[in-house]
């Protein structure tokens, strides 16, 4: 089972650097004589991985990093400059959007000609047509000229087609980020039943969400490097919290919020003693979150706090503000007041949350602000959903053998 | 076998996409090169009053029949072989596939058409009383597998070219136009300028109008020397061009 399904081994590519007709020429004459390199421009270097069968690896990084290049290189898309890239499986790849869709061609021509580039007979791709027609559900597009589809159709098709073909390995890039809701879901969950098969796949994602849902494994790339690869929890993680660190030209936007001088406005935000805005606070289940702020009120009117948690996706979790429980703001000077609240034994599962704070006016309508900071729960709780609730069974027995298998 | 398959898919999407849209559907493959049988028969025989190119040749159309179909497959294959890396481009840059079966796949799908168009017309002119002689038709299609073999030599080298210099495409109409007056086509080897005869001898496409004429219409002779000559030099312009082809291929999603 813990067959290798592909490997890359010191990889690098560089693209040559063409912006003239001029050095094409020269770029050719290099490769025919076998000469010296052309100039060209490092996108990815030093790279190892290997995904067994059964894995699930997610690429994740920047727009640049080189995922996509990645990509290409493992399916052989792209020639490595070093390095090399071994493959043992039947790969179904879903590159850049479309699977490799000629534009004049109809959706038909397209599902033969890539069946036939997948290796499968005419006969293989009768049979495999209808229900590529169907899952893509594309309606009379199929028989329209590709050209003359939406950006959504493209993707409905391509992802329809490989999932047809059943490949041992699934390279995927992006595909989850255009077609619509419904497909999506129809997409996460046919990849769910293929891992569950024993599929393996390699995802490239900007959904932090999808990546978690849907790998066990990830690899950040960072400038063509690789940056941290490992559990999908902790090598996300890491992730946001560079991203989030690199929007800390955030306290130049802060500045300026204290530039419009608005009537109330959030000085500092801190979470369990901390204030630094760029790393997110670490806490186990049960543990207790202390956030505090500070908040400047121009005309030295009381504000009312409202705290909430959310998803990363933005699902609120719970919010409460100082007015619904009767309490105000301490007024540590003319203009400035404070506030904390804390939430003990944290029923919050695992994974990636946000605080946020606002301050509103006295009367509790006007928003006036918003900061936010990443808090991230770990654990390795199976249970479903984002919180735990009080819960107890009912008319059940201890079953001590599945309790002694959860413990050891 | 698996790139066998798939340069036959190529070919039937070709046909099937060429003549896809028009009236008379296949019937276009047959008519180009008569249209342009018969504009050249015309121009050459009424305007410029041509001779008939030799004592024993049956006049100047089936001469020209036996020049004119053999260099349409050739050039063809040719011209849609230099751009098919590039026209397939969204293919190439998002699969991984064996590129060379897209300039055999161009090659052959002109080959086939013009190949079925020259058995179709020399049966017409066969039945126009043209003394052509059908027995050795098998020997004319293998002439044609010949030049197929030298058209995917040259067509590997130009197409692997053209991704790297994207001036092949635009200046290769001039090259095919000079290639086919430079080639015996309209003449025979025989009324070219004496001095300038030699150069004849460097054109590799200027054996197979030939040949078949001398097997087809008995027109003039082809030696034995001479057919092995084309036959090495064929190979030779597949290997090269092979070479290279298979040279620049790694590098191809680089430079499109």
């Amino acid at each position: 089972m813990s067959d290798v399904l592909a490997e890359a081994t010191d990889l690098a590519k560089a693209y040559p650097l063409v912006f003239r007709p001029r050095d094409r020429v020269r770029a050719l004459w290099h490769l025919l004589a076998g000469g010296g390199r052309a100039e060209s421009v490092t996108v990815l270097k030093n790279v190892n991985l290997q995904v067994r069968r059964g894995e699930s690896l997610a690429l994740i990084g920047e727009n640049g990093a080189g995922k996509s290049t990645l990509l290409k290189l493992l399916t052989g898309v792209l020639t490595p400059t070093t390095g090399c890239v071994k493959i043992n499986a039947r790969v179904g790849a879903l590159l850049e959007l479309g699977a490799g869709f000629h534009p004049e061609y109809s959706g038909r021509d397209n599902i033969a000609l890539a069946a036939a580039l997948y290796g499968l007979d005419a006969r293989e791709t009768q049979t495999k047509i209808p229900q590529i027609v169907e899952f893509a559900d594309i309606g009379h597009y199929i028989d329209e000229p590709v050209k003359h589809y939406s950006s959504g159709m493209v993707v409905r098709l391509g992802f329809a087609i490989v999932a047809s073909l059943k490949p041992d390995l699934l390279i995927t890039d992006e595909v989850l980020a255009v077609g619509d809701e419904a497909f999506q879901k129809k997409c996460v969950s046919w990849i769910e039943d293929y891992l569950a098969g024993g599929g393996t796949l390699i995802l490239v994602s900007h959904s932090m969400y999808h990546v978690k849902k849907l790998c066990r494994h990830a690899c950040w790339l960072k400038h063509g490097e690789i940056a941290a690869m490992g559990d999908v929890f902790a090598v996300t993680q890491a992730y946001q919290a560079y991203q989030e660190g690199k929007s800390a030209p955030l306290a130049a936007t802060r500045a300026n919020v204290f530039g419009q001088n608005l009537e109330f406005c959030l000085v500092e935000l801190t979470l369990n003693g901390n204030s630094r805005a760029e790393e997110p606070l670490d806490l186990a289940q049960g543990d207790t979150l202390r956030v505090r702020v500070r908040v400047r009120s121009r005309d030295g009117r009381v504000p009312v706090v409202l705290f909430g948690i959310a998803r990363v996706d933005g699902t609120p979790v719970y919010g409460v503000a100082s007015d619904m429980d009767g309490v105000r703001p301490r007024r540590d000077a003319d203009d400035m007041y404070s506030i904390g609240i804390a939430f003990g034994d944290l029923a919050l599962l695992p994974g990636v949350y946000i605080v946020r704070a606002h301050p509103f006016d006295p009367e509790g309508v006007r928003l006036f602000d918003t900061l936010e900071r990443s808090l991230v729960i770990n654990g390795q709780s199976r249970e479903i959903g984002m919180v735990r609730l009080t819960h107890s069974w009912i008319g059940v027995e201890a079953d001590t053998r599945e309790r002694a298998g959860a413990a050891s | 076998m698996s790139r066998l398959s798939l340069v036959l898919h190529f070919i039937r999407r070709d046909l099937r996409n060429r003549y896809l849209g028009t009236f008379s559907g296949g019937l276009w493959a047959l008519v180009q090169p008569l249209v342009q049988l018969a504009v050249y028969g015309f121009v050459f025989v009424y305007v410029f009053k041509a001779a008939a190119p030799g004592a024993n040749a049956p006049g100047f159309v089936p001469f020209l029949a036996l020049g004119l179909w053999p260099w349409t497959a050739f050039s063809e294959g040719l011209s849609r072989a230099t751009t098919t890396i590039q026209d397939n481009a969204p293919l190439i840059r998002k699969i991984a596939m064996p590129r060379e079966v897209l300039v055999c796949a161009a090659v052959a799908s002109a080959f086939l058409i013009h190949g079925l168009g020259f058995c179709a017309i020399a049966v017409a002119l066969w039945m126009f009383g043209v003394p052509i002689d059908l027995v050795s038709l098998p020997f004319a299609l293998l002439t044609f597998a010949q030049l197929f073999l030298l058209g995917l030599g040259f067509a590997f080298l130009f197409a692997a070219l053209q991704v790297f210099v994207r001036d092949l495409s635009p200046a290769l109409p001039q090259l095919l136009m000079l290639w086919m007056f430079a080639s015996p086509i309209f003449y025979a080897r025989d009324s070219f300028p004496e001095q300038y005869r030699s150069w004849l001898q460097i054109n590799p496409f200027a054996h197979y109008p030939e040949s078949l004429r001398a097997s087809m219409l008995h027109f003039g002779s082809i030696g034995w020397r001479a057919d092995a000559t084309a036959l090495l030099v064929a190979v030779c312009v597949l290997v090269a061009g092979w070479a290279v082809f298979r040279r620049l291929n790694p590098h191809f999603e680089d430079f499109l």
